[in-house]
This record gives structure tokens, C-alpha cells and sequence, in this order.
């Protein structure tokens, strides 16, 4: 019989070194996943985000840590503190065949310790290194405080983002939530780390990259930008769609089972769409007067925009659930969605279709849990999840006695002086 | 600049249109790799309509503004694909092409006689990704995106608004910004396993499909603990935790108060701070920057506790305060006693009055053809040895289209203009532009 292996992942053989807080351990996530070997080095006692809950059961404890969890699949984790001088000698001797560092301290911080990229580099030219901080490594910012809500404030996300006015008076500015300031910097940096990867492959050397979280949020509004350069627009934010200069028609509707739907009609009101949402509409008995040949005149249409939206697609989608109309639209070819939480998600047949969910082994807790998966498959070297997250230093045996040749009586030491 | 580009001698052959496959390609073009946008003038998406051409310039298909920042670093060649001698152009151009990506529905290149097995057999190592709304397999991949859609499928529409109002969303397509991100992602993942191995693939990213994964934690609290986020106090606003619901966690990180959004002088639509205090220090320098009022140091405001249990009245004093300063002031009288506050910045903030973007040269100025001197967005890192950055304008249509046929993949320059006249490189009937003109001369 023949040995059949699955194919290993596109970054396979690869050595990182994850030193990330919050802000840069989904980037490491992602170069986990692909396949590469990501050793993350917390502070002895575990990193401060395995405070952040959600936890299991909503009982708080470090090893119970529901965003820790997702952030760091594929990882494995030892203890580190690099403000001793055993902590930054084992540091050193790990960048010494490290292919990759990342790290997201403040800025100035490695440099204190002698542990700088220069410093790193010269036992290791093919060393690595990206700074994901939240300002980058100078300027005026370079020392502030921040936090996801902070950069989604001067990022430019807010600005776009809340109620019209008739929908919502006086509302502010919303920051949508769930942490995407640090997957904004997350997705350039590992970017940048990539292209770095790449030219590596070619001309054989490392070199240092500087990312910054605040650049990566206010590059990440599509058009803002190029409104306000070529036009002088200051956009305005309307409810559920785009912001725009002046007000545009809604795209977010109710459906009978209270949930919304996204139908994206404005804009596309020509005579072939016209037909073909008539004949949508009428699949519930809900056409009204659309099917009037009157609409087959562009003039006419454009008298009725409002009519054909507010009245007669409002009141389609509210006449169903908001799924019924989202498939039934799609299945037509309007690219329109339901509005789901995302509990609708996991009876997704077609995220089932692709492998989506995966199902993780915590064997401490003698269980496994479901998580989400890939963004893209990888065909020829598939993305995947080697293992649930590192519990508080659960591989310094490995790293320490294994690889840098220690001895468990000389790992004891260590742990007692507080060095791992 | 002679400084070596990470992407040097990588050629892109360029299908995607509208905005998340330019945006990938955008940023394969910073690295220094070739991109070859194949387009074809009768059936563009991303250079029409336009809402961001300068009032003083016509609209046309060189005039976008959007289309000229999303566009930077490539050249643009008119190709008719769904004709014999196009397809045939397009396939010599793929043989000595490192990666092919397009963004259109899941079977649109196959349909060309395009596919992933074709494509092999004229590139054996090709790189090909492809950014189709629901992937290439299951059930639903002749479904359609556009970002908001994706947003609102995935989950991430529902996570941005106020407790018992419709969701606000995301004010922009921020999928076709991140889809754009992971085909730029996949793209160099799939190069660099391909210089390590010498195998090319296919990489089948879905734009909603993508999306999911940034919903992690919230997908944990629902598969691990049942927690469904239709539930009252979800979303939270800008708070971590809206007063007078169950205290759990909405996976914006910690929960605490102050978390807020507060108007700031004069008042103006975008004048606003938003203030977080991470611990109860935190909160203790941030009274000493309010001028130590006596209320900040009663009882029910110097704990976290009582900080979320009186949010209300907590937010009400702090804007109070805060309505007193302007926005850059207020960040700036926090900043240096280290409490984390920010203004909410507009493009217009972001380019004008930012300091620190305009430090890190966020905004360097390009000249375009028909735009004049403009300023583009540039990359959010610097390399030490291969720096991203933009070196070329956004193509007009078709302006390189004789620099590729005849330059690079040989044709005479005959042939080039038959093409022309038998509607392969520019549609016959169609008017041209003086410099296809003078390209025929």
C-alpha cells in the first residue's frame, strides 16, 4: 500500500516567531494555517488576550479564552521573558534560524533589549521581521495608545458608517465591530511579510518591514479618498449602504420575518432589469404594476425609481423571509442577500458545499469544537488547521529541551526564575 | 529609484474589473511585478460609471478618479477575449506569465476556454486566482456579490449598528477592499510556493465565503457556547457593552467603560473623539485631563463595575467635557496623559490633518494623463530592502496595448493594426481615443 499524504500547506517548512499582542496575533493565525511552523512566545503566565473573553461556559481563565482560541490556530507556544538575560539569549538562538519574526511591541521596545533587527540580522541574513504596530515605527502617533475602536475612529470607517438622518436623529458615527482594525493590519502585513518571502526566494536575503494598523485602516474606505481628492466630497453616511455625497436611494429592507435583506436596485434601473424584477416579484403575487409595458420606457422608469423601490420591492421583501428572498433573487441572477447574524451561517449549505467548517480537537478538555475556516482553497496545498490554540506554555519542552538542547532539570530552573 | 522590487520579473495577466480584483492587482504592482490589465471598452465596470471624475473633466473611460488610485502600477491592454484571435492573443500572453487572476462569476473564464486545465497546459507552474463572489464549488457559486451583499451574507452588515435598530453596516464595500487584500494574499502565497516547488495552482477564493472567517469570535461564542447574537444590547453601538443587558462579551475586546464615541467643538458632523479607558488607571488619568471634576472619583465611577452599571450618565459627563475642545486638541490633551483617544477622521481629516499619515507620506501625488497631479494612497508598510511603492499612473484604456502585441509577444506592427480594424484590440464601430490614433501610425 502507498503511503498517502495530505498535501502540506503552501508555506510548509517555513519558522516563525509570533511576539503579537492583539493586534498582530490574527496575522500569525493566517501564516499558521498555511502551513508554516508558528512557535508564538508569551510573556511567562500567558499573554494579556487570554483575558478577553467570550470564554467556555463563560467562566474567565486564560485557557478558556474564545478570541485567544480563534487567533491562534495553528500555533504552538512557549514562554519567554525577554527582559532577562537568559529570556533574550534563548531569543537569539531561536531568530538564529528563524525565517520570519513578528512582532507587534512598541516601538523602540526590542531595540532596549539589544533584540532590534540589526542586531538579529547580522547571525541571520535571511532573517524576516515585520513591526505591525498600530502608528508604525515614526512620526508623531508613533507612541500613542489605541484600540481597535480607536483606529476605526481615525482609520475613516466611522465617518462612513451609521444612520440617516430620517432613519436615526442625531446618531454618531458607528464603528462596526468585531475587531477589524487588527484584521485590516493583519491582512497588509502578512502582505508585505509574503512579497518579502518571495523575493527571499530570488535574491536570498531578509530585510525588515514596518506596517502600520492606522495607514492599513485609512487605506481601507474603497472610494473616500478619491471623492474627497478629486471631487473635495465629504461623504455622508446613510443607513445600511453607502456613504455619499448627496443622498442615494436604500438598499436595506425589512422582510416579514423582521431580519433584512440587501437588494441592490438603484442604479440598475434599465428596461431588461425592469422585466426581470417583475417577473421576480411575481413569483409571490407582488408585481403590481410592473409588468405594464409602460416600464419598457427608461423615461418612465425614472419617474417611478421611487415607486418601484419603496412601494413595490419593499414590499416583496416584506412579504417573505429574508432568506426566501435571497435565494429566490439569486437563483435569477440579482445579486442580492439576506442580512444574517451570523448563527444563520452554520446551515449554510454552501459553505457545507466547500469544507467550510472544521472541526478542532481540544483533547484537554476531551472535546472538539467547530470553527470557521478558509477564506480560499488552495487546491494544490491546502490551508488548514493543525491544531487548537497553545495552552500557557505547552511546548516549551519541545522548543527548549528538543531543539536548543536543554536539560527538564535545566527547563525547571528556568521556570523558577521566572525566565520561561 | 533603482532600489530592487520584491515582484521584479513577475508578469500578472490582469482579467478583474470593478474594484476587489484591481485592488489585488494594485498591490502585486507596488511589489514591482508586471500587470498586464486585459479590458475591453464596451464591457468595463471599474472606469464606468464614474462618481469620482473632477467636476471640471468630462466623464469617460480615462477620467475616474476612483479607477485611478485603484489602478495605479499597471498597463492597460483592449483585448476582445471572446473572439478566436483574441483568446489566442491572450493565451501567448498567459505562456510567459507567472500568475493569471480575475474576478469575474464562477464559470466565466472556463466559458472562454479559460480554465484552470487550460491554463496549465499553456503555463504548466501558472499562479491562477480567481475572486468569484461564492468560489468556483458548492451549491450556490453561480450566486452574485457586490460587497454589501457579501457584507450582509457573511454576517458582517448585522455586527455594525445600534441595539434595536436596523443594521448600519459598513458605509462601503469594505469586502471589495478585503476581498482585493486575499487576492493580493493568495496571489504571493501561491508565487511562493511555486518558486519553492515549481507547482502552480489554483486558488478558489470567494469573496463571501472570505468574509466568514472575520467573524471568528462570535462564531466560537455560538458553536462552543450556543450564544446567538440576535440578542437584546447586540450590537453595542461604539460601546463594548450597552447599559442594562446581560454583561457578556461582543467581541470588540475588553468590557469596559468609557467606550464611546463624543462630540467634540464646534460640533460639525464629523467632530468627534472616541475615547476608550482599558483599566481603572486608565480612567483615573483620564479625570486628571478632564480637570479632576469631583463626580469622576465618586464611588460609582471608579470601578470598571460601576463605570459600565451607570454608562449612561458616565457618557452623558464626558461629552459634556468633551464638547469643550476641538477633536485634534482633545486627542492630543489624552494621548500625552496616556489615555487612548482619537478623532474620527473624514477622507478629507485623513489627507488635510493628519499628521501622522502625512509623516509616513500616506498621500504622494501621481501625474495622470487626463487627471493631472494627484495624490494616490500608498502602501501601509515599509520594506528595508524592496520598498511598494507607485511607480506609474493608472493606464488610459488600452495604452499599452502596442507595447504588449508588438513589443513583448512579437506581432508586427500589421498585425496590430488588422487587429484593430477587425474589432480584436478596439471595437470597430467605437470611437478612439488620439492616442490609439497615433498608435496606428
Amino acid at each position: 500500500m502507498s503511503d498517502v499524504r495530505p498535501l502540506p500547506g503552501p508555506l510548509t517548512g517555513l519558522r516563525i516567531l509570533e511576539l503579537a499582542n492583539e493586534t498582530g496575533q490574527f496575522c500569525g493565525k493566517l501564516l499558521g494555517d498555511l502551513g508554516a511552523d508558528l512557535v508564538k512566545i508569551e510573556p511567562p503566565g500567558g499573554e494579556p488576550n487570554r483575558h478577553v473573553g467570550p470564554f467556555l461556559d463563560d467562566l474567565p481563565h486564560p485557557e478558556r479564552s474564545l478570541s485567544f482560541w480563534y487567533y491562534n490556530t495553528s500555533k504552538r507556544g512557549i514562554t519567554l521573558n525577554l527582559e532577562t538575560g537568559d529570556g533574550r539569549r534563548f531569543f537569539r538562538r531561536l531568530a538564529a534560524t528563524a525565517d520570519v519574526i513578528l512582532e507587534t511591541s512598541r516601538p523602540g521596545f526590542l531595540a532596549s533589549l539589544g533584540l532590534d533587527y540589526e542586531s538579529l540580522s547580522s547571525q541571520n541574513s535571511r532573517l524576516i521581521m515585520c513591526s505591525l504596530t498600530p502608528f508604525g515605527q515614526t512620526g508623531p502617533w508613533r507612541d500613542y495608545l489605541s484600540s481597535d475602536l480607536l483606529h476605526m475612529a481615525a482609520g475613516g470607517e466611522m465617518a462612513s458608517s451609521g444612520y440617516s438622518e430620517a432613519d436615526v436623529p442625531n446618531a454618531p458615527p458607528i464603528a462596526p465591530g468585531g475587531g477589524n482594525a487588527w484584521h485590516m493590519g493583519g491582512h497588509f502585513a502578512y502582505m508585505a511579510i509574503m512579497a518579502a518571502l518571495v523575493y527571499r526566494t530570488v535574491a536570498g536575503r531578509g530585510q525588515y518591514i514596518d506596517a502600520s494598523i492606522h495607514e492599513a485602516c485609512a487605506l481601507t474606505t474603497e472610494a473616500a479618498i478619491a471623492n474627497y481628492v478629486y471631487r473635495g466630497e465629504v461623504l455622508q453616511r446613510q443607513t445600511g449602504r453607502h456613504h455619499a455625497a448627496s443622498p442615494t436611494p436604500r438598499t436595506q429592507f425589512r422582510a416579514k420575518d423582521g431580519t433584512y435583506v440587501c437588494a441592490l436596485v438603484a442604479g440598475r434601473l434599465n428596461p431588461k432589469y425592469v422585466g426581470e424584477l417583475a417577473a421576480l416579484l411575481d413569483t409571490n403575487g407582488m408585481a403590481g404594476d410592473l409588468k405594464d409595458p409602460k416600464y419598457q420606457d427608461p423615461a418612465v422608469i425614472a419617474a417611478n425609481t421611487s415607486h418601484i423601490i419603496d412601494d413595490l420591492v419593499a414590499n416583496f421583501i416584506a412579504s417573505l423571509p429574508a432568506e426566501e428572498v435571497y435565494h429566490a433573487a439569486q437563483s435569477r441572477g440579482f445579486t442580492w442577500g439576506a442580512v444574517r447574524a451570523p448563527e444563520a451561517l452554520l446551515g449554510d449549505p454552501h459553505l457545507h458545499d466547500r469544507g467550510f467548517w472544521k472541526e478542532v480537537e481540544h483533547p484537554e478538555l476531551g472535546r472538539s469544537f467547530v470553527y470557521p475556516g478558509e477564506a480560499a482553497i488552495y487546491n494544490g496545498s491546502p490551508w488548514r488547521i493543525s491544531r487548537r490554540a497553545p495552552l500557557i506554555g505547552e511546548h516549551n519542552a519541545e522548543i527548549f529541551c528538543e531543539e536548543l538542547g536543554l536539560s527538564r532539570g535545566e527547563l525547571s530552573v528556568l521556570a523558577e526564575n521566572r525566565v520561561i | 529609484m533603482s532600489r530592487p522590487r520584491a515582484l521584479e520579473n513577475i508578469r500578472v495577466v490582469d482579467f478583474s474589473w470593478v474594484r476587489a480584483g484591481p485592488w489585488a492587482t494594485r498591490w502585486l504592482g507596488a511589489f514591482g511585478a508586471e500587470i498586464i490589465k486585459i479590458e475591453w471598452p464596451e464591457n468595463e465596470r471599474g472606469r464606468l460609471p464614474s462618481t469620482t471624475t473632477p467636476q471640471t473633466l468630462e466623464v469617460n473611460l480615462n477620467t475616474s478618479g476612483n479607477f485611478n488610485d485603484t489602478n495605479v502600477n499597471k498597463k492597460s491592454v483592449t483585448l476582445n477575449v471572446r473572439n478566436l484571435k483574441g483568446l489566442e492573443i491572450a493565451k501567448r500572453l498567459i505562456a510567459i506569465s507567472d500568475i493569471v487572476i480575475e474576478n469575474f462569476s464562477s464559470r466565466v473564464l472556463q466559458n472562454w476556454g479559460l480554465g484552470y486545465d487550460e491554463l496549465r497546459k499553456i503555463k504548466p507552474d501558472i499562479v491562477y486566482v480567481s475572486m468569484s463572489g461564492y468560489g468556483h464549488t458548492g451549491r450556490h457559486h453561480h450566486y452574485t456579490t457586490f460587497g454589501p451583499v457579501a457584507q450582509a451574507v457573511s454576517g458582517l452588515t448585522y455586527l455594525s449598528g445600534l441595539p434595536d435598530k436596523p443594521p448600519a453596516g459598513w458605509g462601503w464595500s469594505y469586502m471589495d477592499d478585503t476581498g482585493g487584500m486575499y487576492g493580493a494574499m493568495c496571489a504571493l502565497t501561491g508565487l511562493y510556493h511555486r518558486n519553492l516547488t515549481g507547482q502552480g495552482q489554483h486558488i478558489d477564493l470567494s469573496q463571501m465565503v472570505s468574509s466568514v472567517p472575520l467573524n471568528g469570535p462570535a462564531l466560537l461564542d455560538l458553536t462552543v457556547n450556543g450564544r446567538e447574537s440576535r440578542r437584546a444590547g447586540y450590537p453595542p453601538g461604539n460601546r463594548a457593552h450597552w447599559p442594562g443587558t446581560p454583561l457578556v462579551n461582543n467581541y470588540r475586546g475588553p468590557i469596559v467603560a468609557p467606550h464611546n464615541a463624543y462630540r467634540t467643538d464646534p460640533g460639525e458632523y464629523n467632530d468627534w473623539c472616541v475615547i476608550v479607558c482599558h483599566s481603572d488607571e486608565e480612567w483615573q488619568r483620564l479625570g486628571q485631563v478632564m480637570g479632576a471634576p469631583r463626580w469622576a472619583t465618586s464611588p460609582k465611577f471608579v470601578t470598571n463595575s460601576g463605570r459600565l452599571q451607570y454608562q449612561e450618565e458616565l457618557d452623558r459627563k464626558i461629552e459634556a467635557w468633551s464638547m469643550t475642545l476641538g477633536k485634534y486638541e482633545l486627542t492630543e490633551c489624552c494621548q500625552s496623559a496616556g489615555v487612548r483617544a482619537l478623532p474620527v477622521q473624514s477622507a478629507e481629516d485623513r489627507v488635510e490633518n493628519d499628521p501622522q499619515l502625512r509623516h509616513r507620506e500616506m498621500y504622494l501625488a501621481i501625474e495622470h494623463p487626463a487627471l493631472g497631479l494627484q495624490n494616490v494612497q500608498n502602501a501601509p508598510f515599509k520594506l528595508s530592502e524592496t520598498p511598494a511603492w507607485n511607480h506609474l499612473p493608472s493606464p488610459l484604456i488600452g495604452q499599452h496595448t502596442r507595447e504588449i502585441v508588438e513589443g513583448l509577444l512579437g506581432y508586427s506592427h500589421e498585425a496590430l493594426c488588422a487587429g484593430f480594424a477587425d474589432g480584436t484590440f478596439w471595437p470597430t464601430r467605437r470611437p478612439r481615443f488620439p492616442y490609439i490614433e497615433e498608435m496606428l501610425q
